[in-house]
């Protein structure tokens, strides 16, 4: 009987290394060990056998059976290896032909700037206020001291509405209804659209965008102003940049300054865009005129404040290096792609 | 760290209620952790009188008591061998809460009982438990015991900072307090020694890095018996185990001082000599916690002339600790390293409070005067005299004196006191005033105080019990930003970036003729706008009521560059005329689309831009904001091709249209492409949109159920109103109904169209059976085969 045992092994060994797949092997599986097998039908015989052979021939089946077993377990392992071989080389594919995706398209670059100047402002404290772009004639002129027979006035600066409502030509506007509106202390910056009437060329627009920064509260000095400006040039353009003031006359600040930054194109060694001065001008500040905030009822021996006021156009061409207005509101879209690494 | 009312009010005389002294610790520092009352139960027991004593007849050992507890008089059924008629005993009427065991009305062995006679166990008092508690026989019947005995108590948990050493003790917290509410500190009256023999008792110190002081002091002919009472009642309220008289005297002081003190018995300590040194490698040391340790050899131990006999500042050892034999004593009170003792204890993980104390620092100068104390204590308490004082200070430390400027404190507080005051506070907190100079108050800082070295230290000690909060804080800005709007604003631009869009700016001026190209009628909104009255052109004469004009020109100046593909958005404001003077502004969101809807694709091949992909667009854009409840719906917009255009409607307010233009409306524009736009009214947009937070909601783990269904139906009855239709079968059930399939072609008859739904139902409360399911989607069928004729397929 063990030389019949050993030929049903060799037979399964033999089949079992031909199997191809998981299937096949089921079959021979069920063949040699499966109820209607030549072991089982072995196994069915040792009731007919003395008590003392049962064990014994028992035995010899049983290893025989495990060895058919192994051999199926090995070649189980062995088929799934080589199934998971396949499956990678079956997935081999160009990783250099290009990814599906839809396409980033750009914010326009005054936004970003935009959005770079609020984000400084907001981390340091300032808040947002907004207005609006036609406004009447006391928030953009009377309110900030303006005489009444001041150039900017003039039809010729200014868009007009009616007599006395217009297209504001600062955010200034705004820092007044703030104020007429809450108490100090206050510090917002007011960024938005200006209008001036002026003809569009490399460096004027019609409208344009501005932003202006209002702080009013106890012991406020020039040099929190200074200080504003320096950490918000240095964080805008770098912390190489210097600022430098310049004394100049706003009708709404005492003392008022131009500020000048060092030029961003040659950093102040002096170039064609600053003209050789090393130095751009880049806007107006100084300390809230007294007369300002007395006319909206802030006690000025206990407040002072400070104002300033920037051109997000400017900054704008200034930070990329755009040759003039013009391409801002063309809204081309190859001007316009180039903004997408800035998102 | 535990602090005991009760004993707390031994040092100074205050009569806070429990709150009020929780805020006090906490606001100068010490955070309270956990309120506890101790012996609550004792409230409830009361003193009562035996009026009378049987035997019980069907028990040996149990009596019957009849029991007066001022008002009645009940039979309580006793088994303790100690009961007698006249006694004043503990008394726990029936309904009293004894640990987790309530008192019943009870039947003993056929006799009932009203009520237990307690044992002294029983009432968490002692541990004695052979018998009931006998009061004295002055106890006033009817007063409860807790008031009577006045042990009630009440022990604050709390937190003591790494700096706050001086807080561990029972005194320096009580010191502390004195100094916040400006009461006396009353502390032990400390007698100098009796008796001075330097020469004969030797300690020596070999490494005096880590031991800065040594005082044994010798105590000869001791009894040892139990603490007196107050002494036990301490230790238990710190959760301390009583022992014996000395040791629980120096446990006492530990907690009084926050300084550990550690006794030996004199006849184990070989040689009379104290070694303070480092251990041996290999040396074995036998600790009070019965294990047995073998030392490294970087190890500080206490020594004999033969044996180590402390782990320094650890544990004691079990071969010279005071038993109930001992006669002499050797009392130590020394100063170990505190970096020493943290080392051991974490590698040994030996942690005892006296390691807890050690490692967090100690002062020489208060080794000395718990020395004093215990040495009094144990005289007082457990008898013997005083034989010998040993105190080897190596190196003693000089005083800290540190000057402290008034007007520096003012500039980092902004707070002015005068001199006086500031005097107070630091002198109430041991502080010794030297000098007083303009604007220099020069202090001497007291010894348990190390961690007052530099005026910034003394500018916090004098605002901690001044109170943080007399500080006001400046008034606040006011928030100006309208956040919804500004984050709102961004949010959408960013989403049509990330949808390939290019956002365009244009100059708000426009046109009116514009208005006509796109056949806006005379009496449409959009026609009120507002006119410049010194315009630079006709082109530039109004403020734009809609960006369609302008974007149209944006697209078709593209497309003349050589794009094919455009998606432009515009996020600005519109003008109209209105009521008010400066008229009114308002946010739109617009923009125009053409070609691809992606850039073309080897895999995915990329549609041209259509209806339904801008209708996508739109739907998303309303759930960025989000806004729940809109429709879709058929728009007249005139420059929109007919079947092509859409408006989102809420209720009856339109906020916005989108559509394909009109060719004949492109064509004025010199476009000749299919090109889409849409106007959305932002400032509606954040008017409806749902402006509440999200609340989570526990995930259901009952079974979701899909089901699909196909029919065919006539395609005038709009998809939208046979979803609504399915819905309403069961809104709570049916979550979402999706058409993913729609067909005509030459099986399906002219007029008619077949489409498939996926419906999914989310069960709230059971799992759905199948019969269920069927039911649901039969109710289905049969309500749209009704209102819509339809034919299953």
């Amino acid at each position: 009987m063990e030389t019949k045992l050993n030929h049903v092994v060799l037979a399964a060994e033999n089949d079992i290394k031909g199997a191809q797949s998981i299937h096949e092997l089921m079959n021979i599986k069920a063949k040699y060990i499966g109820k209607k097998s030549e072991i089982m039908d072995l196994m069915k015989t040792l009731g007919s056998l003395s008590p003392e052979e049962r064990p014994k021939v028992g035995k010899t089946i049983n290893i025989a059976k495990q060895n058919i077993e192994n051999l199926l377990e090995n070649r189980i392992v062995k088929l799934k290896e080589m199934e998971y071989q396949k499956t990678l080389q079956d997935s081999k594919v160009d990783l250099s032909m290009p990814g599906y995706a839809i396409g980033y398209g750009s914010l326009h670059p005054l936004t970003i700037v935009w959005r770079e100047i609020e984000d400084i402002f907001i981390s340091m404290g300032f808040d947002i206020a907004e207005g609006y772009d036609i406004e009447d004639e006391f928030h953009n002129f009377d309110a900030l001291n303006t005489p009444k027979d001041h150039p900017s006035r003039n039809l010729a600066d200014t868009f007009y509405i009616k007599d006395d409502v217009l297209l504001r030509t600062q955010t200034s506007t705004v820092q007044i209804r703030t104020m007429e509106n809450y108490k100090p202390p206050i510090k917002i910056i007011s960024p938005g659209r200006c209008y001036r009437n002026d003809r569009p060329d490399a460096s004027h627009s019609p409208a344009f965008h501005q932003v202006e920064a209002l702080v009013v509260d106890e012991n406020i000095t020039f040099q929190d102003l200074r200080d504003t400006l320096n950490t918000f040039v240095k964080k805008m353009f770098g912390n190489h940049m210097k600022s430098r003031f310049r004394p100049h006359f706003f009708p709404f600040t005492e003392p008022s300054a131009e500020i000048d930054i060092s030029c961003v194109n040659c950093g102040g060694k002096g170039c064609a865009i600053c003209k050789n001065s090393g130095w751009l001008e880049m806007g107006g500040a100084g300390l809230v005129d007294p007369n300002v905030l007395g006319k909206l009822g802030i006690d000025t021996e206990k407040y002072s404040g400070f104002a300033f006021g920037l051109g997000i156009d400017r900054i704008t061409i200034l930070k990329y290096n755009i040759p003039g207005l013009r391409l801002l509101y063309e809204n081309d879209i190859r001007f316009l792609k180039q903004f997408t690494m800035n998102n | 760290m535990k602090i005991s009312y009760k004993w707390l009010r031994e040092y100074i005389d205050i009569d806070l209620s429990v709150d009020d002294l929780k805020d006090k610790l906490t606001f100068s520092g010490i955070e309270v952790e956990a309120v506890q009352q101790t012996n609550e139960l004792l409230d409830f027991i009361f003193v009562a009188e035996i009026k009378e004593k049987k035997t019980h007849p069907n028990s040996d050992h149990l009596s019957i008591c009849k029991v007066f507890d001022g008002k009645d008089t009940m039979q309580v059924i006793c088994g303790a061998p100690n009961c007698e008629q006249g006694q004043k005993i503990a008394f726990a009427p029936v309904g009293t809460k004894i640990g987790d065991f309530v008192i019943k009305k009870a039947k003993l062995r056929g006799e009932e009982s009203f009520g237990m006679i307690c044992s002294e166990k029983e009432l968490g008092i002692s541990d004695k438990h052979e018998g009931i508690m006998i009061l004295p026989d002055d106890a006033p019947i009817g007063k409860s015991l807790g008031n009577y005995l006045g042990i009630a108590d009440t022990v604050f948990d709390v937190e003591i900072t790494p700096n706050r050493v001086d807080l561990l003790g029972m005194i320096g917290i009580a010191r502390d307090l004195s100094a916040q509410l400006d009461v006396e500190l009353f502390t032990p009256l400390l007698k100098e020694y009796q008796h001075k023999d330097l020469a004969t008792y030797a300690v020596e110190i070999k490494e005096t890095n880590l031991c800065t002081r040594y005082i044994a002091n010798v105590i000869e002919g001791v009894k040892i018996e139990q603490s007196p009472e107050w002494i036990r009642e301490c230790l238990i309220a710190n959760e301390i185990k009583p022992i014996n008289n000395v040791v629980d005297i120096t446990n006492y002081v530990t907690l009084e001082f926050g300084h550990p003190l550690h006794a030996f018995d004199k006849k184990y300590v070989d040689g009379d000599r104290i070694i303070v040194r480092n251990a041996k490698k290999g040396e074995e040391f036998p600790a009070l916690d019965h294990n047995k340790y073998v030392l490294n050899g970087d190890e500080l131990v206490i020594a004999d002339s033969n044996k180590a006999i402390a782990l320094a500042g650890i544990i004691g050892g079990i071969n010279s600790h005071i038993t109930d034999d001992t006669v002499d004593i050797v009392l130590e009170a020394a100063c170990f390293n505190p970096s020493q003792v943290r080392r051991t204890s974490h590698e040994k993980k030996i942690f005892t409070d006296s390691s807890y104390r050690f490692e967090r620092g100690c002062t020489e100068q208060v080794a000395e005067l718990v020395a004093k104390r215990a040495l009094d204590l144990i005289l007082t308490f457990c008898g013997g005299v005083h034989t010998r004082t040993v105190d080897v200070y190596p190196n003693p430390k000089e005083e800290e004196i540190v000057v402290l400027r008034p007007s520096r404190m003012t500039k980092l507080l902004t707070l002015v006191l005068d001199d006086e005051k500031i005097i107070d506070y630091l002198t109430a907190l041991g502080l010794d005033l030297l000098k007083q100079d303009t604007d220099a108050l020069t202090f001497k800082i007291p010894a348990y105080r190390q961690d007052l070295t530099r005026e910034i230290d003394l500018i916090e000690e004098i605002i901690r019990l001044h109170g943080y909060d007399s500080i006001e804080a400046k008034p606040e800005k006011e928030e100006i930003t309208d956040k919804i709007s500004f984050y709102q604003r961004r949010k959408v631009q960013d989403y049509f970036v990330t949808q390939g869009f290019y956002e365009v700016l244009n100059l708000s001026f426009s046109d009116p003729y514009y208005l006509d190209m796109l056949n806006i009628p005379a009496n449409d909104y959009r026609r009120s706008f507002i006119e410049i009255m010194n315009p630079q052109g006709q082109a530039s004469s109004i403020m734009r009521t809609t960006f369609l004009p302008g974007l149209l020109k944006n697209a078709v100046y593209n497309f003349n560059h050589g794009q094919e593909n455009i998606k432009l958005f515009e996020l600005n404001k519109v003008f109209f005329t209105s009521d008010k003077k400066l008229g009114t502004e308002k946010w739109v969101i617009s923009g125009v689309l053409s070609g691809k809807i992606a850039p073309i694709h080897w895999k995915n091949k990329t549609e041209n831009i259509n209806f339904f992909y801008l209708k996508g667009l739109i739907e998303t854009l309303l759930a960025l904001f989000p806004i729940n409840k809109y429709e879709i719906v058929p728009s007249d917009e005139p420059f929109y091709q007919v079947n092509l255009a859409a408006q989102i409607r809420i209720g009856k307010q339109v906020i916005g249209t989108f559509g394909k233009f009109d060719p004949k409306v492109a064509g004025k524009f010199e476009y000749d492409k299919e090109i889409f736009g849409f106007e959305i009214d932002f400032n509606e947009c954040l008017k409806y949109m749902n402006k509440k937070g999200v609340v989570f909601k526990e995930i259901s783990k009952l079974q979701t159920v899909s089901r699909d269904l196909s029919f065919i139906v006539s395609k005038e009855y709009p998809v939208q109103s046979i979803i609504n239709d399915i819905i309403q079968c069961n809104a709570k059930l049916i979550k979402e109904v999706i058409p993913f399939d729609e067909f005509t072609g030459k099986q399906i008859q002219t007029g008619f169209r077949s489409i498939s739904f996926n419906i999914l139902l989310v069960p709230e409360t059971n799992n759905l059976t199948d019969d269920y399911i069927n039911d649901l989607i039969n109710s289905i069928i049969d309500k749209l085969k009704s209102k819509y004729h339809i034919e299953m397929r």
